[in-house]
Protein backbone atom coordinates (compact mmCIF):
# COMPACT_ATOMS: atom_id res chain seq x y z
CA UNK A 1 0.00 0.00 0.00
CA UNK A 2 2.97 2.54 0.51
CA UNK A 3 4.50 2.10 -2.75
CA UNK A 4 1.31 3.15 -4.27
CA UNK A 5 -0.33 6.07 -5.12
CA UNK A 6 -2.98 7.16 -2.42
CA UNK A 7 -6.84 6.74 -3.63
CA UNK A 8 -7.55 9.97 -2.64
CA UNK A 9 -5.47 13.38 -1.74
CA UNK A 10 -6.63 16.42 -0.67
CA UNK A 11 -4.22 19.47 -0.82
CA UNK A 12 -5.39 23.04 0.45
CA UNK A 13 -9.19 23.31 -0.38
CA UNK A 14 -11.26 26.11 0.61
CA UNK A 15 -14.27 26.80 -0.73
CA UNK A 16 -16.31 29.62 0.10
CA UNK A 17 -20.20 30.98 -0.27
CA UNK A 18 -20.38 34.60 -0.67
CA UNK A 19 -18.58 36.42 2.37
CA UNK A 20 -18.49 32.60 4.64
CA UNK A 21 -15.81 30.91 4.00
CA UNK A 22 -17.12 27.03 4.56
CA UNK A 23 -13.97 25.41 4.02
CA UNK A 24 -10.12 27.09 5.19
CA UNK A 25 -8.03 24.60 4.40
CA UNK A 26 -8.72 20.87 4.06
CA UNK A 27 -5.46 18.25 3.03
CA UNK A 28 -5.42 14.70 3.84
CA UNK A 29 -5.51 11.69 2.01
CA UNK A 30 -6.67 7.93 1.78
CA UNK A 31 -5.26 4.58 0.57
CA UNK A 32 -7.41 2.06 -1.44
CA UNK A 33 -9.68 -0.19 1.37
CA UNK A 34 -9.01 2.24 3.73
CA UNK A 35 -12.61 3.51 5.62
CA UNK A 36 -12.12 6.90 6.79
CA UNK A 37 -14.66 8.54 9.21
CA UNK A 38 -15.22 12.05 8.72
CA UNK A 39 -16.15 14.00 12.12
CA UNK A 40 -16.82 17.26 13.15
CA UNK A 41 -19.87 19.23 14.86
CA UNK A 42 -22.61 20.82 13.48
CA UNK A 43 -21.69 23.10 10.43
CA UNK A 44 -17.99 22.11 10.84
CA UNK A 45 -18.06 22.16 7.15
CA UNK A 46 -18.17 18.00 6.69
CA UNK A 47 -21.04 17.70 3.79
CA UNK A 48 -19.50 20.61 1.95
CA UNK A 49 -16.54 18.78 1.84
CA UNK A 50 -18.20 15.62 0.80
CA UNK A 51 -19.86 17.65 -1.85
CA UNK A 52 -16.44 18.37 -3.11
CA UNK A 53 -14.88 14.94 -3.74
CA UNK A 54 -17.84 13.79 -4.98
CA UNK A 55 -18.15 16.77 -7.73
CA UNK A 56 -21.29 18.17 -6.44
CA UNK A 57 -19.31 21.18 -5.47
CA UNK A 58 -16.55 23.13 -7.04
CA UNK A 59 -13.90 23.79 -4.55
CA UNK A 60 -12.82 27.78 -4.43
CA UNK A 61 -9.04 26.57 -4.29
CA UNK A 62 -7.05 23.40 -3.57
CA UNK A 63 -6.50 20.08 -5.38
CA UNK A 64 -8.03 17.44 -5.45
CA UNK A 65 -6.05 14.12 -6.48
CA UNK A 66 -7.89 11.13 -7.20
CA UNK A 67 -6.04 8.06 -8.73
CA UNK A 68 -3.56 9.59 -9.66
CA UNK A 69 -4.72 12.74 -10.97
CA UNK A 70 -5.54 16.23 -10.51
CA UNK A 71 -9.65 16.26 -11.12
CA UNK A 72 -11.86 19.19 -11.58
CA UNK A 73 -15.83 17.35 -11.44
CA UNK A 74 -18.52 19.98 -12.50
CA UNK A 75 -21.34 17.94 -11.70
CA UNK A 76 -21.88 14.15 -9.91
CA UNK A 77 -21.66 12.78 -13.07
CA UNK A 78 -17.87 13.70 -13.37
CA UNK A 79 -17.07 11.70 -9.76
CA UNK A 80 -19.58 8.87 -11.34
CA UNK A 81 -17.69 8.24 -14.17
CA UNK A 82 -14.42 8.27 -12.17
CA UNK A 83 -15.91 5.78 -9.89
CA UNK A 84 -16.74 8.48 -6.90
CA UNK A 85 -20.38 8.42 -5.41
CA UNK A 86 -22.16 9.60 -2.66
CA UNK A 87 -24.70 7.62 -0.60
CA UNK A 88 -26.86 10.55 1.34
CA UNK A 89 -29.05 10.40 4.44
CA UNK A 90 -32.01 10.94 2.22
CA UNK A 91 -31.26 8.11 0.07
CA UNK A 92 -30.29 7.85 -3.46
CA UNK A 93 -32.73 5.71 -4.63
CA UNK A 94 -36.64 6.24 -6.54
CA UNK A 95 -38.78 4.29 -3.83
CA UNK A 96 -41.91 4.97 -6.66
CA UNK A 97 -39.77 1.82 -8.96
CA UNK A 98 -38.56 -1.44 -8.75
CA UNK A 99 -35.20 -2.69 -7.28
CA UNK A 100 -33.95 -3.54 -10.99
CA UNK A 101 -35.27 -0.03 -12.61
CA UNK A 102 -32.79 1.73 -8.98
CA UNK A 103 -30.04 -0.69 -9.38
CA UNK A 104 -29.88 0.69 -13.04
CA UNK A 105 -30.77 3.85 -12.46
CA UNK A 106 -29.18 5.59 -15.89
CA UNK A 107 -27.52 3.06 -17.15
CA UNK A 108 -30.04 1.10 -18.32
CA UNK A 109 -29.39 -2.20 -20.53
CA UNK A 110 -31.42 -1.24 -23.84
CA UNK A 111 -31.86 -2.66 -27.96
CA UNK A 112 -31.87 -0.22 -30.02
CA UNK A 113 -35.18 -1.34 -32.73
CA UNK A 114 -35.43 1.42 -35.38
CA UNK A 115 -32.92 3.78 -33.91
CA UNK A 116 -35.63 3.79 -30.55
CA UNK A 117 -33.47 2.22 -27.10
CA UNK A 118 -36.12 -0.06 -25.49
CA UNK A 119 -35.59 -1.00 -22.20
CA UNK A 120 -34.17 -4.69 -22.08
CA UNK A 121 -35.86 -5.84 -18.10
CA UNK A 122 -35.30 -9.73 -18.37
CA UNK A 123 -31.27 -9.19 -18.75
CA UNK A 124 -31.06 -6.46 -16.51
CA UNK A 125 -32.86 -8.51 -13.45
CA UNK A 126 -30.37 -11.58 -14.19
CA UNK A 127 -27.91 -8.61 -13.49
CA UNK A 128 -29.31 -7.62 -10.92
CA UNK A 129 -30.02 -11.27 -9.16
CA UNK A 130 -26.19 -12.03 -9.70
CA UNK A 131 -25.26 -8.96 -7.98
CA UNK A 132 -26.99 -9.15 -5.13
CA UNK A 133 -26.86 -12.80 -4.52
CA UNK A 134 -22.10 -12.27 -4.55
CA UNK A 135 -23.49 -9.56 -1.61
CA UNK A 136 -25.37 -12.02 -0.06
CA UNK A 137 -28.09 -9.51 0.03
CA UNK A 138 -31.35 -10.89 -0.17
CA UNK A 139 -34.70 -9.66 -1.11
CA UNK A 140 -37.94 -11.01 -1.34
CA UNK A 141 -38.61 -9.99 -5.03
CA UNK A 142 -36.48 -7.65 -7.26
CA UNK A 143 -39.81 -6.05 -8.85
CA UNK A 144 -41.07 -4.87 -5.64
CA UNK A 145 -41.24 -1.40 -5.58
CA UNK A 146 -38.19 -0.05 -3.05
CA UNK A 147 -41.31 1.54 -1.43
CA UNK A 148 -42.04 -1.66 -0.22
CA UNK A 149 -38.38 -2.58 1.41
CA UNK A 150 -36.79 -1.76 4.63
CA UNK A 151 -34.17 0.62 5.24
CA UNK A 152 -31.62 -1.93 5.59
CA UNK A 153 -32.33 -3.51 2.33
CA UNK A 154 -32.57 -0.16 0.64
CA UNK A 155 -29.12 0.70 1.50
CA UNK A 156 -27.58 -2.60 0.92
CA UNK A 157 -29.25 -2.00 -2.68
CA UNK A 158 -27.52 1.69 -3.25
CA UNK A 159 -23.94 -0.23 -2.39
CA UNK A 160 -24.32 -3.27 -4.18
CA UNK A 161 -25.24 -0.73 -7.04
CA UNK A 162 -22.21 1.31 -6.31
CA UNK A 163 -20.13 -1.71 -6.25
CA UNK A 164 -21.08 -3.55 -9.48
CA UNK A 165 -20.26 -0.17 -11.29
CA UNK A 166 -17.20 -0.31 -10.58
CA UNK A 167 -17.29 2.24 -7.59
CA UNK A 168 -13.90 3.04 -6.08
CA UNK A 169 -14.35 6.22 -4.08
CA UNK A 170 -17.82 5.89 -1.68
CA UNK A 171 -19.08 8.62 0.56
CA UNK A 172 -21.54 7.86 2.66
CA UNK A 173 -23.17 10.96 4.55
CA UNK A 174 -24.90 9.90 7.62
CA UNK A 175 -25.49 6.50 6.52
CA UNK A 176 -27.43 4.58 9.64
CA UNK A 177 -29.41 8.09 10.67
CA UNK A 178 -32.82 6.18 9.70
CA UNK A 179 -31.66 2.83 10.52
CA UNK A 180 -32.66 0.20 13.92
CA UNK A 181 -29.59 -0.96 15.79
CA UNK A 182 -29.45 -4.86 13.83
CA UNK A 183 -30.39 -2.31 10.32
CA UNK A 184 -26.83 -0.55 11.41
CA UNK A 185 -24.70 -3.43 12.15
CA UNK A 186 -25.36 -5.02 9.09
CA UNK A 187 -24.59 -1.89 7.04
CA UNK A 188 -21.31 -1.34 9.17
CA UNK A 189 -20.76 -5.05 8.07
CA UNK A 190 -21.71 -3.99 4.00
CA UNK A 191 -18.79 -1.04 4.78
CA UNK A 192 -16.48 -3.51 6.12
CA UNK A 193 -17.18 -5.80 3.32
CA UNK A 194 -16.84 -3.41 0.30
CA UNK A 195 -13.52 -2.20 2.00
CA UNK A 196 -12.11 -5.08 2.13
CA UNK A 197 -12.45 -5.21 -2.01
CA UNK A 198 -10.33 -2.33 -2.15
CA UNK A 199 -12.77 0.32 -2.38
CA UNK A 200 -12.44 3.78 -0.03
CA UNK A 201 -15.03 4.78 1.92
CA UNK A 202 -15.07 8.07 3.81
CA UNK A 203 -18.16 7.95 5.67
CA UNK A 204 -19.49 10.90 8.03
CA UNK A 205 -21.44 10.53 11.26
CA UNK A 206 -22.00 11.99 14.33
CA UNK A 207 -22.10 8.59 16.82
CA UNK A 208 -18.76 7.92 17.72
CA UNK A 209 -18.94 4.48 18.46
CA UNK A 210 -19.96 3.53 14.65
CA UNK A 211 -16.90 5.71 13.33
CA UNK A 212 -14.65 3.41 16.55
CA UNK A 213 -16.42 0.21 15.48
CA UNK A 214 -15.61 0.36 11.27
CA UNK A 215 -13.09 2.79 10.87
CA UNK A 216 -9.16 2.66 9.72
CA UNK A 217 -8.39 6.82 10.42
CA UNK A 218 -10.39 9.28 11.52
CA UNK A 219 -10.46 12.98 9.82
CA UNK A 220 -11.54 15.85 12.42
CA UNK A 221 -13.18 18.66 11.13
CA UNK A 222 -13.40 22.13 12.97
CA UNK A 223 -14.37 25.03 11.81
CA UNK A 224 -13.35 24.47 7.77
CA UNK A 225 -9.72 23.06 8.63
CA UNK A 226 -7.95 19.39 9.62
CA UNK A 227 -8.23 19.11 13.31
CA UNK A 228 -6.91 16.11 13.70
CA UNK A 229 -6.11 13.21 11.19
CA UNK A 230 -5.91 10.11 13.24
CA UNK A 231 -5.33 6.36 13.02
CA UNK A 232 -8.44 4.21 14.86
CA UNK A 233 -6.28 2.08 16.83
CA UNK A 234 -4.23 5.26 18.28
CA UNK A 235 -7.01 7.28 19.28
CA UNK A 236 -9.29 7.30 21.98
CA UNK A 237 -12.88 9.11 21.95
CA UNK A 238 -11.95 11.44 24.41
CA UNK A 239 -9.27 12.53 22.13
CA UNK A 240 -11.31 12.61 19.03
CA UNK A 241 -14.35 14.90 21.34
CA UNK A 242 -11.55 17.89 22.21
CA UNK A 243 -10.72 17.58 18.48
CA UNK A 244 -14.01 17.98 17.56
CA UNK A 245 -15.07 21.04 20.48
CA UNK A 246 -11.71 22.48 20.18
CA UNK A 247 -11.45 22.34 23.70
CA UNK A 248 -7.56 21.95 25.32
CA UNK A 249 -7.25 19.41 27.74
CA UNK A 250 -8.80 21.59 30.53
CA UNK A 251 -11.36 20.52 33.26
CA UNK A 252 -13.63 19.72 31.17
CA UNK A 253 -11.26 17.06 29.34
CA UNK A 254 -10.09 15.18 32.41
CA UNK A 255 -13.86 14.62 33.09
CA UNK A 256 -14.50 12.87 29.89
CA UNK A 257 -11.25 11.17 30.78
CA UNK A 258 -13.46 9.28 32.91
CA UNK A 259 -15.44 7.48 31.36
CA UNK A 260 -13.29 6.07 28.65
CA UNK A 261 -13.97 3.71 26.22
CA UNK A 262 -17.47 4.56 26.27
CA UNK A 263 -18.64 5.86 23.04
CA UNK A 264 -19.25 9.80 23.09
CA UNK A 265 -21.82 11.59 20.93
CA UNK A 266 -20.04 14.18 18.66
CA UNK A 267 -22.01 17.31 18.88
CA UNK B 1 -48.42 -7.67 8.25
CA UNK B 2 -50.58 -9.02 4.62
CA UNK B 3 -49.13 -11.96 2.76
CA UNK B 4 -47.27 -10.96 -0.31
CA UNK B 5 -50.23 -12.64 -2.39
CA UNK B 6 -53.12 -10.63 -1.07
CA UNK B 7 -50.84 -7.29 -1.71
CA UNK B 8 -50.33 -7.65 -5.02
CA UNK B 9 -53.76 -8.40 -5.82
CA UNK B 10 -54.84 -4.96 -4.07
CA UNK B 11 -52.16 -3.55 -5.93
CA UNK B 12 -53.08 -4.64 -9.10
CA UNK B 13 -56.80 -3.30 -8.02
CA UNK B 14 -55.50 -0.30 -7.43
CA UNK B 15 -53.49 0.21 -10.12
CA UNK B 16 -55.75 -0.39 -12.60
CA UNK B 17 -58.99 0.47 -10.47
CA UNK B 18 -60.38 3.04 -13.61
CA UNK B 19 -61.05 -0.19 -15.30
CA UNK B 20 -63.02 -1.54 -12.92
CA UNK B 21 -65.09 1.21 -12.50
CA UNK B 22 -65.14 1.91 -16.24
CA UNK B 23 -66.42 -1.28 -16.76
CA UNK B 24 -69.33 -1.15 -13.94
CA UNK B 25 -70.28 1.97 -15.00
CA UNK B 26 -71.25 0.99 -18.56
CA UNK B 27 -72.74 -2.54 -17.52
CA UNK B 28 -74.86 -0.42 -15.28
CA UNK B 29 -76.13 2.44 -17.91
CA UNK B 30 -76.39 -0.48 -20.42
CA UNK B 31 -79.10 -2.03 -17.97
CA UNK B 32 -80.53 1.37 -16.94
CA UNK B 33 -80.52 3.54 -19.80
CA UNK B 34 -82.78 2.89 -22.60
CA UNK B 35 -80.86 2.88 -25.94
CA UNK B 36 -77.11 2.87 -24.32
CA UNK B 37 -76.34 -0.46 -25.19
CA UNK B 38 -75.36 -0.26 -28.95
CA UNK B 39 -72.40 -0.03 -30.59
CA UNK B 40 -72.96 3.06 -32.10
CA UNK B 41 -73.02 5.11 -28.89
CA UNK B 42 -70.08 3.28 -27.81
CA UNK B 43 -68.20 4.74 -31.22
CA UNK B 44 -69.56 8.00 -30.35
CA UNK B 45 -67.89 7.94 -26.65
CA UNK B 46 -64.73 6.97 -28.14
CA UNK B 47 -65.18 9.83 -30.38
CA UNK B 48 -66.29 12.18 -27.77
CA UNK B 49 -62.78 11.47 -26.08
CA UNK B 50 -60.62 12.57 -28.80
CA UNK B 51 -59.52 15.87 -27.89
CA UNK B 52 -59.54 15.36 -24.07
CA UNK B 53 -57.98 11.76 -24.87
CA UNK B 54 -54.94 13.46 -26.66
CA UNK B 55 -54.50 16.57 -23.95
CA UNK B 56 -54.28 14.05 -20.92
CA UNK B 57 -51.41 12.32 -22.77
CA UNK B 58 -49.04 15.12 -22.50
CA UNK B 59 -50.86 16.31 -19.33
CA UNK B 60 -49.81 12.92 -17.70
CA UNK B 61 -46.24 12.96 -18.62
CA UNK B 62 -45.72 16.48 -16.69
CA UNK B 63 -47.99 15.08 -13.40
CA UNK B 64 -45.29 11.98 -13.43
CA UNK B 65 -42.60 14.11 -13.95
CA UNK B 66 -43.51 15.89 -10.64
CA UNK B 67 -45.15 19.10 -12.73
CA UNK B 68 -48.10 20.63 -13.71
CA UNK B 69 -49.31 22.48 -17.38
CA UNK B 70 -52.54 24.08 -17.11
CA UNK B 71 -51.75 26.01 -20.04
CA UNK B 72 -53.03 23.28 -22.78
CA UNK B 73 -56.45 24.31 -22.91
CA UNK B 74 -55.23 27.25 -24.81
CA UNK B 75 -52.16 25.85 -26.41
CA UNK B 76 -54.74 23.62 -28.02
CA UNK B 77 -57.18 26.75 -29.14
CA UNK B 78 -54.18 28.37 -30.20
CA UNK B 79 -53.00 25.59 -32.18
CA UNK B 80 -56.18 25.22 -33.75
CA UNK B 81 -56.89 28.93 -34.54
CA UNK B 82 -53.77 29.45 -35.99
CA UNK B 83 -54.54 26.26 -38.51
CA UNK B 84 -57.92 27.45 -38.82
CA UNK B 85 -56.82 31.55 -40.27
CA UNK B 86 -54.08 29.88 -42.64
CA UNK B 87 -56.16 26.97 -43.83
CA UNK B 88 -60.20 27.45 -43.59
CA UNK B 89 -61.58 29.59 -46.78
CA UNK B 90 -64.42 31.82 -44.55
CA UNK B 91 -64.33 33.73 -41.83
CA UNK B 92 -60.99 35.38 -40.94
CA UNK B 93 -58.95 32.38 -42.64
CA UNK B 94 -56.66 32.90 -45.23
CA UNK B 95 -57.74 30.02 -46.90
CA UNK B 96 -53.81 28.86 -48.31
CA UNK B 97 -53.99 25.73 -50.36
CA UNK B 98 -51.18 23.62 -52.17
CA UNK B 99 -50.69 21.66 -54.82
CA UNK B 100 -51.14 18.71 -54.53
CA UNK B 101 -54.09 19.48 -52.31
CA UNK B 102 -53.23 16.75 -49.76
CA UNK B 103 -49.89 18.09 -49.09
CA UNK B 104 -52.25 20.57 -46.34
CA UNK B 105 -52.00 17.51 -44.06
CA UNK B 106 -48.71 17.11 -43.19
CA UNK B 107 -48.22 20.95 -43.09
CA UNK B 108 -50.86 22.09 -40.94
CA UNK B 109 -50.03 19.21 -38.84
CA UNK B 110 -46.24 20.53 -38.53
CA UNK B 111 -47.30 24.05 -37.73
CA UNK B 112 -49.94 23.06 -34.64
CA UNK B 113 -47.34 20.74 -33.14
CA UNK B 114 -44.76 23.66 -33.87
CA UNK B 115 -47.22 25.89 -32.15
CA UNK B 116 -47.79 23.56 -29.23
CA UNK B 117 -43.82 23.03 -29.18
CA UNK B 118 -42.90 26.56 -28.90
CA UNK B 119 -45.52 27.28 -25.94
CA UNK B 120 -43.91 24.31 -24.04
CA UNK B 121 -40.79 25.85 -24.89
CA UNK B 122 -41.61 29.16 -23.02
CA UNK B 123 -43.08 26.56 -20.09
CA UNK B 124 -40.11 24.67 -20.27
CA UNK B 125 -37.76 28.33 -20.02
CA UNK B 126 -39.71 29.61 -17.18
CA UNK B 127 -39.94 26.45 -14.94
CA UNK B 128 -36.36 24.35 -16.00
CA UNK B 129 -34.20 27.39 -16.38
CA UNK B 130 -35.78 30.04 -13.96
CA UNK B 131 -36.48 27.45 -11.71
CA UNK B 132 -40.46 29.16 -11.32
CA UNK B 133 -43.53 27.13 -9.94
CA UNK B 134 -44.91 25.04 -13.31
CA UNK B 135 -48.13 25.71 -12.00
CA UNK B 136 -47.96 29.65 -11.72
CA UNK B 137 -46.00 29.53 -15.10
CA UNK B 138 -48.29 26.96 -17.11
CA UNK B 139 -51.16 29.23 -15.47
CA UNK B 140 -49.91 32.26 -17.22
CA UNK B 141 -49.44 30.62 -20.20
CA UNK B 142 -53.63 29.35 -19.75
CA UNK B 143 -54.51 32.88 -20.04
CA UNK B 144 -52.24 34.58 -22.48
CA UNK B 145 -52.96 31.66 -24.98
CA UNK B 146 -56.15 32.46 -24.95
CA UNK B 147 -55.55 35.98 -25.03
CA UNK B 148 -53.86 35.26 -27.77
CA UNK B 149 -56.69 33.56 -29.70
CA UNK B 150 -58.94 36.11 -29.32
CA UNK B 151 -56.41 38.76 -30.76
CA UNK B 152 -55.28 36.64 -33.44
CA UNK B 153 -58.82 36.25 -34.54
CA UNK B 154 -60.22 39.10 -33.35
CA UNK B 155 -63.42 37.16 -31.53
CA UNK B 156 -64.64 36.01 -34.79
CA UNK B 157 -64.32 32.46 -35.93
CA UNK B 158 -62.50 30.59 -39.09
CA UNK B 159 -64.86 28.23 -41.13
CA UNK B 160 -64.35 25.80 -43.59
CA UNK B 161 -61.15 23.64 -43.85
CA UNK B 162 -60.36 21.87 -46.87
CA UNK B 163 -61.79 18.57 -47.53
CA UNK B 164 -58.27 16.37 -47.32
CA UNK B 165 -58.50 17.75 -43.99
CA UNK B 166 -61.68 16.95 -42.66
CA UNK B 167 -61.47 12.95 -44.20
CA UNK B 168 -59.76 13.10 -41.00
CA UNK B 169 -62.73 13.64 -39.21
CA UNK B 170 -65.52 12.01 -41.77
CA UNK B 171 -63.93 8.65 -42.77
CA UNK B 172 -64.44 5.56 -39.96
CA UNK B 173 -62.88 2.40 -39.53
CA UNK B 174 -64.67 0.17 -37.35
CA UNK B 175 -66.90 2.81 -36.94
CA UNK B 176 -64.67 5.32 -35.60
CA UNK B 177 -63.54 8.07 -36.87
CA UNK B 178 -59.59 8.59 -38.21
CA UNK B 179 -58.61 11.39 -35.93
CA UNK B 180 -60.11 9.21 -32.45
CA UNK B 181 -57.75 6.66 -33.86
CA UNK B 182 -55.10 9.39 -34.09
CA UNK B 183 -55.64 9.59 -30.32
CA UNK B 184 -55.65 5.27 -29.63
CA UNK B 185 -52.73 5.10 -31.43
CA UNK B 186 -51.00 8.44 -29.78
CA UNK B 187 -51.79 7.36 -26.44
CA UNK B 188 -50.01 3.42 -27.02
CA UNK B 189 -46.98 5.22 -28.52
CA UNK B 190 -46.27 7.09 -25.36
CA UNK B 191 -47.73 4.23 -23.48
CA UNK B 192 -44.88 2.54 -24.80
CA UNK B 193 -42.58 5.38 -24.53
CA UNK B 194 -43.36 6.04 -21.06
CA UNK B 195 -42.72 1.97 -20.28
CA UNK B 196 -40.38 0.26 -22.09
CA UNK B 197 -37.70 3.25 -23.01
CA UNK B 198 -34.80 4.85 -21.09
CA UNK B 199 -36.92 8.27 -21.06
CA UNK B 200 -40.10 7.31 -19.80
CA UNK B 201 -38.28 5.27 -17.07
CA UNK B 202 -36.32 8.74 -16.02
CA UNK B 203 -39.33 10.60 -16.49
CA UNK B 204 -40.86 8.21 -13.65
CA UNK B 205 -37.74 8.27 -11.48
CA UNK B 206 -37.62 11.92 -11.68
CA UNK B 207 -40.96 12.33 -10.22
CA UNK B 208 -40.45 9.81 -7.88
CA UNK B 209 -37.07 11.47 -6.26
CA UNK B 210 -35.47 13.97 -8.80
CA UNK B 211 -32.71 14.65 -5.92
CA UNK B 212 -31.77 10.61 -6.42
CA UNK B 213 -32.14 10.80 -10.49
CA UNK B 214 -29.95 14.19 -11.12
CA UNK B 215 -27.08 12.42 -8.39
CA UNK B 216 -27.50 9.07 -10.35
CA UNK B 217 -26.84 11.00 -13.32
CA UNK B 218 -29.70 11.46 -15.67
CA UNK B 219 -29.93 14.97 -17.34
CA UNK B 220 -33.05 15.75 -15.31
CA UNK B 221 -33.00 19.41 -16.34
CA UNK B 222 -32.94 18.66 -19.91
CA UNK B 223 -35.77 15.48 -19.51
CA UNK B 224 -37.99 18.01 -17.89
CA UNK B 225 -37.86 20.79 -20.29
CA UNK B 226 -37.99 17.75 -22.74
CA UNK B 227 -41.53 16.85 -21.04
CA UNK B 228 -42.37 20.45 -21.44
CA UNK B 229 -42.49 20.80 -25.60
CA UNK B 230 -43.44 17.38 -25.44
CA UNK B 231 -46.43 18.22 -23.53
CA UNK B 232 -46.91 21.40 -25.80
CA UNK B 233 -46.55 19.37 -28.71
CA UNK B 234 -49.59 17.20 -28.01
CA UNK B 235 -51.69 20.01 -26.84
CA UNK B 236 -50.58 20.99 -30.62
CA UNK B 237 -52.19 17.93 -32.29
CA UNK B 238 -55.15 17.65 -30.24
CA UNK B 239 -55.72 21.58 -31.74
CA UNK B 240 -55.67 19.89 -34.81
CA UNK B 241 -57.66 17.12 -34.64
CA UNK B 242 -60.19 19.71 -32.84
CA UNK B 243 -59.60 21.85 -35.67
CA UNK B 244 -60.67 19.34 -38.29
CA UNK B 245 -63.33 18.15 -36.53
CA UNK B 246 -65.35 21.55 -36.09
CA UNK B 247 -63.82 22.24 -39.60
CA UNK B 248 -62.34 25.45 -38.83
CA UNK B 249 -61.71 27.15 -34.86
CA UNK B 250 -64.08 29.82 -32.82
CA UNK B 251 -62.29 32.07 -29.51
CA UNK B 252 -63.76 29.97 -27.38
CA UNK B 253 -62.47 26.57 -28.52
CA UNK B 254 -62.30 24.20 -26.40
CA UNK B 255 -63.15 26.13 -23.20
CA UNK B 256 -63.74 23.66 -19.97
CA UNK B 257 -62.00 20.98 -21.46
CA UNK B 258 -58.45 21.60 -19.07
CA UNK B 259 -60.47 20.37 -16.04
CA UNK B 260 -62.27 17.27 -17.73
CA UNK B 261 -58.03 16.68 -18.59
CA UNK B 262 -57.57 17.09 -15.26
CA UNK B 263 -59.75 14.69 -13.89
CA UNK B 264 -59.62 12.19 -17.25
CA UNK B 265 -55.66 11.86 -15.73
CA UNK B 266 -56.37 11.67 -12.05
CA UNK B 267 -59.15 9.22 -12.59
CA UNK B 268 -57.15 7.51 -14.59
CA UNK B 269 -54.82 6.63 -11.85
CA UNK B 270 -52.32 9.48 -11.84
CA UNK B 271 -51.20 10.41 -8.96
CA UNK B 272 -50.78 14.18 -8.15
CA UNK B 273 -47.74 13.50 -5.98
CA UNK B 274 -45.73 12.39 -9.37
CA UNK B 275 -44.12 9.16 -10.25
CA UNK B 276 -46.93 7.09 -10.32
CA UNK B 277 -49.70 6.48 -13.12
CA UNK B 278 -49.71 4.88 -16.85
CA UNK B 279 -51.61 6.14 -20.03
CA UNK B 280 -53.87 3.73 -21.36
CA UNK B 281 -55.22 4.10 -17.24
CA UNK B 282 -55.59 7.86 -18.35
CA UNK B 283 -57.61 6.74 -21.43
CA UNK B 284 -59.75 4.47 -19.60
CA UNK B 285 -60.42 7.44 -17.27
CA UNK B 286 -61.56 9.83 -20.52
CA UNK B 287 -63.30 6.82 -21.70
CA UNK B 288 -65.40 6.64 -17.99
CA UNK B 289 -65.86 10.73 -18.11
CA UNK B 290 -67.33 10.79 -21.74
CA UNK B 291 -69.79 7.86 -20.50
CA UNK B 292 -71.47 9.60 -17.92
CA UNK B 293 -71.76 12.70 -20.48
CA UNK B 294 -73.11 10.20 -22.63
CA UNK B 295 -75.28 8.97 -20.20
CA UNK B 296 -76.16 12.43 -19.11
CA UNK B 297 -77.22 13.56 -22.53
CA UNK B 298 -79.54 10.43 -23.49
CA UNK B 299 -81.45 10.50 -19.90
CA UNK B 300 -82.42 14.23 -21.63
CA UNK B 301 -81.16 15.99 -18.93
CA UNK B 302 -80.38 19.98 -19.17
CA UNK B 303 -76.58 20.38 -19.95
CA UNK B 304 -75.21 22.33 -16.91
CA UNK B 305 -75.89 19.02 -15.88
CA UNK B 306 -72.39 18.04 -17.10
CA UNK B 307 -70.94 20.72 -15.68
CA UNK B 308 -72.37 20.08 -12.02
CA UNK B 309 -71.26 16.18 -12.20
CA UNK B 310 -68.07 17.10 -14.21
CA UNK B 311 -67.18 19.02 -10.94
CA UNK B 312 -68.03 16.15 -8.57
CA UNK B 313 -65.89 14.58 -10.70
CA UNK B 314 -62.70 16.32 -10.41
CA UNK B 315 -63.66 16.34 -6.35
CA UNK B 316 -64.09 12.63 -6.47
CA UNK B 317 -60.82 11.47 -8.40
CA UNK B 318 -58.53 13.87 -5.95
CA UNK B 319 -60.37 12.19 -2.92
CA UNK B 320 -59.57 8.89 -4.57
CA UNK B 321 -56.06 9.42 -5.41
CA UNK B 322 -55.80 10.33 -1.50
CA UNK B 323 -57.79 7.35 -0.32
CA UNK B 324 -55.53 5.21 -3.05
CA UNK B 325 -52.47 6.81 -1.25
CA UNK B 326 -53.30 5.98 1.94
CA UNK B 327 -54.27 2.27 1.44
CA UNK B 328 -50.89 1.95 -0.48
CA UNK B 329 -49.54 3.54 2.43
CA UNK B 330 -51.27 0.94 5.17
CA UNK B 331 -49.91 -1.36 2.56
CA UNK B 332 -46.49 -0.56 2.43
Amino acid sequence: MTTEAPLLRLEHITRSFGAIQALRDISFEMARGEVVALLGDNGAGKSTLVKIISGGLEPSSGKVIYDGEERHFTSPADGKAAGIETVYQDLSLCTNVDVVANFFMGREIVKKYFGVPVLQEKAMEEVVAKAMAAAGTKIPSLRTNVEHLSGGQRQAIELNRFVHWGGKLVLLDEPFAALGVEQTRRGLDLIRRIADQGIGVVFITHIMSQAFQVADRMVVIRQGTVAGDVRTAETSPDEIVQLITGEALGGRARNVDQSKGQAQPAG
Amino acid sequence: MLSSNRRVAIEFVLDHLVWFILVAVLVLFSLTIPNYFQIGIFANIVEQSTFVGTLAIGLSLLIIAGYMDLSIESVMALAAMVVGILFAKSGVGFGFGFTPAWLVVPISLMIALGVGALVGASNAFFVVKLKMNSFIVTLAAFIWGRGLVVALSGGRSAQELPAELRFLAIQRFLQIPLMAWVAIIATLVFAFILNRTPFGRHLLMIGGNPTAAYRAGIKVDRLTATTFVLAGAIAGLAGWLLAIRTSGATANLGVGMLFQTFAAVVIGGVSLKGGVGSLPGVYAGVLLLASIQTAINLMGMPAHFTQLIQGGMVLVAVLLDTFKLSIRKRLA
